[in-house]
């Protein structure tokens, strides 16, 4: 009755497999020479990510590297992301802090962040749009920042909240009976051993805003990020090779960052019977 | 921050958080339920109406849109849970090492962070005309002209797959761990046969991560209105539609079909949270 | 002499109800070792807290060499504090952990450095200074969480079940320490447990909780000798119980009708006689004063049982007798006192009125029966 070891093995592999099958492709395709999206692929060139422009191409033949756009919505994403990852950091660390407690109105609260996360895209997306049509705010990165942070902070506060150290408070506590200011105590004791999970929250924030489409579509105009650009891009111009550069590329700054976020799950300061 | 005085200082630490939250979730998402009750997008001179109800409701493409965006969400999730929860359930009791269920929960972890386009675009060298498996259905002469994979409601619900799998298998998983080996045991050893153990005590007390995954997968798919548009035969869906108005700069009708589109992910959370307690997950 | 603490109708309530304080008033003097004592839930641990300024109080007055401590944060009370699960930074070194207090008072390193270092001399954790905690024993870490308290000098250190998360061994060793170190540097020290043993052999003085409530407060003899309630007498040491009425009284005696007959007791103290009269009490008499009668010893009570059965203890042997089918009896004898009897075995037993006396109140607690008390629901 019991499944075999190598049935359960199996599984797992083919999920894995999968699920990483079509980005190894993106890969594979971003070398292939030729415009065509086809097998099989006769010849790896770095064409699309390299190759001079002769001045004449459309957008979608120029390589990656001579296209100006490509750079500034590569900046604007670098910007974004880097926003979303400070203000996900504050913001996680201090309502995590918050929730640690017993108050009026806990439930409701942890329910309403999760919302962040479980509000469909388009509906946020929409009426951040109204609020500043309303208010007549300009959209700058600052409000795609905000409205990709309200995505990011219910996952930064999951993860915090499982991770936290079920004695934190105690150690709060016995800093505050040994003489230690309130100030001191999340400098000496809270800060660092949740250290590992502040940046966590950072890098999460990053990762998550670095490839999210549809709010950041509503909430930027002008170029985008490089998410949004590439999408505006591939509504109206031929799938080439390039995008699968630019896609070899946006992925591989996730990959390092994913690499960095495992890493930081695997440390902690923890210890302690 | 520290013990003393701890009412205010938490409401303290609330406050950012809370403020973000007002300004980009509460007040746009009331914004638009007012807004849905417009007939022009104007605060100057407002004049209220239901007529973007009646509209919708009546219209001859709600139900089709209604059904796709339901149907396809609601198969997402089922598929999800046949496909994740064997998975869960390994990772749980038949993969000893910590280290390698953190290495697959970390792995599940890459499709959701990676490029939403990239998602897409992956797809085309595979399932597309001139991708790799037509190119090999004609190498081996099983077929001899490129037939369509790409778009049709299954390949919708595979690249859902790839990147929601994740939010199935892990709150199963986290549910199935702490479950106390020794309560399988008192099942056994009170005469249960491995079905009745399985379902009487295995999957009931996983139930929870099964409701959390179904809701995320539910919720996650109901708001992307891209990738249906793209694959699945370019079906309409309730997303898309949204969408499309806003573009077209039809607000208050844009309002209303993204009310309807909050009410069912609400409805969906509602049920879930009266069901399970999300937090036992965590804490 | 001064009152170092001094708790007037302190009250915290929760929503949950448990470990909430009803209302405790006490006092403790200067160099009192004084313990609190109670059950699991009965608020002891959440009165050390108030005390240490970790936890408000809702109602109520607390003060410390008569300063009142409302709001008065943790850090400028002249108190220190060992907490539960020792709470050791995981992150700091042991000797990091013990100089913390000092570092935040400011002092500088030369004194934070002399300061330690006669401490982990003190009580003997010399050497573990660069360990992490995690890298320690259960019993080198208590004795570091209480270097870390004690190393501020407060004029009260408050210890928080510091026995309850050790071994039996480690739990005696280290209350042995403790006395060792009050006498030498001296203070209040106000220690909580639910373990009678530690508490009478460490107290000054006592004080027994029950449900938020004060049992009785007095010497560790004054407790167990002349109990105020039921449950203060039963929480300090084994009993053996009867209901009964008053029937009557003189100034030094009293005598209780029970349904195994009349017993003479000795008068408590603080109760008035004229009162009595009539009354339904517990009459209590502890194990070690019960005998079992060699023909006729002359004693006041005597009572016929049945051998039931007996446990062993090395030093001293536990006897239990039945009175009737749901009443037993027990009697502590030394364990090389020669004892024979076979199960069943009809015997007399016997004791002093001098050792007996008579509760009439079964706790603060309103509304517990007397009669449910001694016998179960």
């Amino acid at each position: 009755m019991k499944i075999p070891d190598f049935l359960v093995k199996t599984y797992i592999a083919i999920i894995i497999l999968i699920i990483y099958l079509p980005l190894v492709f993106v890969v594979l395709l971003s070398f292939k020479s030729g415009a065509n999206i086809s097998f099989p692929i006769e010849r790896f060139t770095l064409d699309w990510y390299l190759k001079p422009p002769t001045g004449y191409e459309y957008a979608a033949y120029v390589s990656l590297f001579y296209d100006r756009q490509f750079f500034a919505a590569l900046r604007n994403s670098f910007t974004v992301s880097i926003v979303v990852a400070l203000m996900a950091m504050v913001l996680v660390t201090t309502t995590a802090l918050a929730f640690r407690r017993r108050m009026a109105g806990r439930n409701f609260l942890f329910y309403l962040f999760l919302l962040g996360f479980l509000t469909p895209g388009v509906t946020v997306g929409l009426g951040v749009n109204f609020l500043f049509r309303l208010l007549n705010l300009p959209f700058s990165f600052w409000s795609a920042a905000l409205i990709n942070v309200i995505y990011v902070v219910p996952f930064g506060l999951i993860l915090m909240m499982a991770r936290f150290d079920p004695n934190l408070l105690f150690y709060e506590q016995a800093a505050a009976v040994l003489k230690a200011p309130p100030l001191m105590i999340f400098r000496r004791i809270t800060l660092p051993l949740i250290i590992y999970e502040v940046i966590s929250a950072a890098i999460l924030g990053f990762l998550l805003s670095w490839g999210e489409v549809i709010r950041t579509q509503f909430a930027m105009k002008g170029i985008g990020t490089l998410s949004t650009f590439i999408n505006t891009q591939l509504g109206v111009n031929p799938l080439t090779p390039k995008w699968y550069a630019a896609g070899t590329l946006i992925s591989a700054v996730s990959f390092l960052g994913f690499l960095v976020f495992a890493y930081l799950l695997t440390k902690t300061v923890r210890q302690q019977a | 921050m520290s013990a003393r005085p701890p009412k205010i200082m938490n409401y303290i630490l609330l406050l950012p958080g809370l403020l973000v939250i007002a300004f980009f979730l509460v007040i746009p998402l009331l914004l638009t339920v007012v807004i849905s009750f417009m007939q022009e997008f104007s605060f100057t001179n407002p004049i209220f109406t239901v007529e973007n109800y009646i509209e919708f409701f009546t219209s001859p493409q709600t139900p089709t849109i209604l059904a796709n965006t339901f149907g396809m969400s609601l198969l997402a999730s089922l598929v999800a849970l046949l496909v994740g929860y064997p998975a869960a359930y390994f990772m749980a009791f038949r993969i000893k090492s910590i280290k390698t269920r953190n290495l697959i929960i970390s792995l599940l972890l890459v499709p959701f962070l990676i490029d939403w386009n990239v998602r897409t675009i992956a797809w085309i060298p595979i399932l597309g005309e001139s991708g790799i498996v037509n190119y090999l259905l004609q190498y081996f002469n099983i077929v001899h002209q490129p037939v369509s994979l790409l778009f049709s409601r299954w390949t919708l619900i595979i690249i859902w797959l790839q990147s929601n799998l994740l939010f199935m298998i892990f709150p199963i998983y986290l549910a199935l761990s702490r479950i106390d080996p020794d309560v399988i045991n008192a099942a056994r050893v009170l005469k249960s046969p491995p079905h009745r153990v399985f379902y009487e005590i295995i999957f009931k007390l996983s139930l929870p991560g099964v409701i959390v995954g179904l809701t995320f997968v539910f919720v996650n798919t109901l708001g992307d209105y891209i990738t249906p548009s793209l694959w699945a035969g370019g079906i309409q869906v309730l997303g898309l539609s949204v969408a499309n108005f806003a573009a077209n700069f039809v607000w208050p009708y844009a309002a209303t079909q993204s009310t309807v589109l909050i009410l069912i992910s609400l409805a969906v959370l509602v049920i879930l949270f009266k069901i399970v307690d999300i937090k036992k997950l965590v804490e | 002499m001064a009152k170092v603490v001094e708790a007037r109708k302190l009250a915290k309530r929760y929503k949950g109800a448990v470990e909430a304080l009803r209302e405790v008033s006490f006092e403790v003097d200067e160099n009192e070792f004084f313990i609190i004592m109670g059950p699991s839930g009965c608020g002891k641990s959440t009165l050390l807290r108030i005390i240490a300024g970790i936890l408000d109080y809702d109602s109520g007055e607390l003060y410390i060499k008569g300063e009142n401590m409302k709001n008065v944060p943790p850090h400028r009370r002249d108190v220190s504090m060992m907490l539960e699960n020792f709470a050791l930074f995981p992150h700091m070194t042991v000797y990091e952990n013990i100089a913390f207090g000092l570092r935040m008072l400011g002092k500088d390193k030369d004194e934070i450095d002399r300061e330690v270092r006669k401490m982990t001399r003190l009580l003997h954790i010399e050497g573990l200074e660069d360990r992490m905690p995690n890298e320690i024993s259960g019993g080198q870490r208590q004795r570091v969480a209480l270097a870390r308290a004690l190393i501020i000098r407060p004029s009260v250190l408050l210890l928080d079940e510091p026995l309850s998360h050790v071994d039996y061994q480690l739990q005696r060793k280290f209350a042995e320490m403790l006395k060792e170190v009050h006498r030498e540097i001296g203070g209040v020290f106000m220690l909580t447990t639910h373990d009678q043993e530690h508490g009478l052999s460490l107290a000054d003085r006592m004080l027994i909780m029950n449900s938020g409530l004060v049992e009785q407060i007095g010497t560790p003899t004054q407790i167990y000798n002349d109990p105020q309630t039921l449950f203060a007498a039963r929480f300090v040491g084994e009993l053996n119980t009867f209901a009964g009425t008053v029937e009557e009284v003189s100034p030094d005696a009293v005598w209780v009708k029970t349904e195994f007959g009349t017993f003479k007791a000795r008068h408590p103290a603080a109760e008035n006689a004229r009162d009595l009269v009539g009354r339904r009490v517990a009459y209590i008499v502890r194990p070690e004063h019960v005998r079992v009668a060699r023909e006729d010893s002359g004693q006041d009570n005597r009572l016929s049982v049945y051998f039931n059965t007996y446990y062993y203890f090395g030093h001293f042997l536990e006897l239990v007798f039945s009175a009737d089918a749901q009443t037993r009896v027990k009697s502590v004898i030394s364990a090389n006192e020669p004892f024979t009897a076979k199960v069943g075995e009809q015997l007399t037993l016997t004791w002093p009125y001098t050792k007996a006396t008579i509760v009439s109140k079964p706790s603060v607690v309103e509304g517990v029966d007397i009669e449910e008390l001694i016998y179960g629901k």
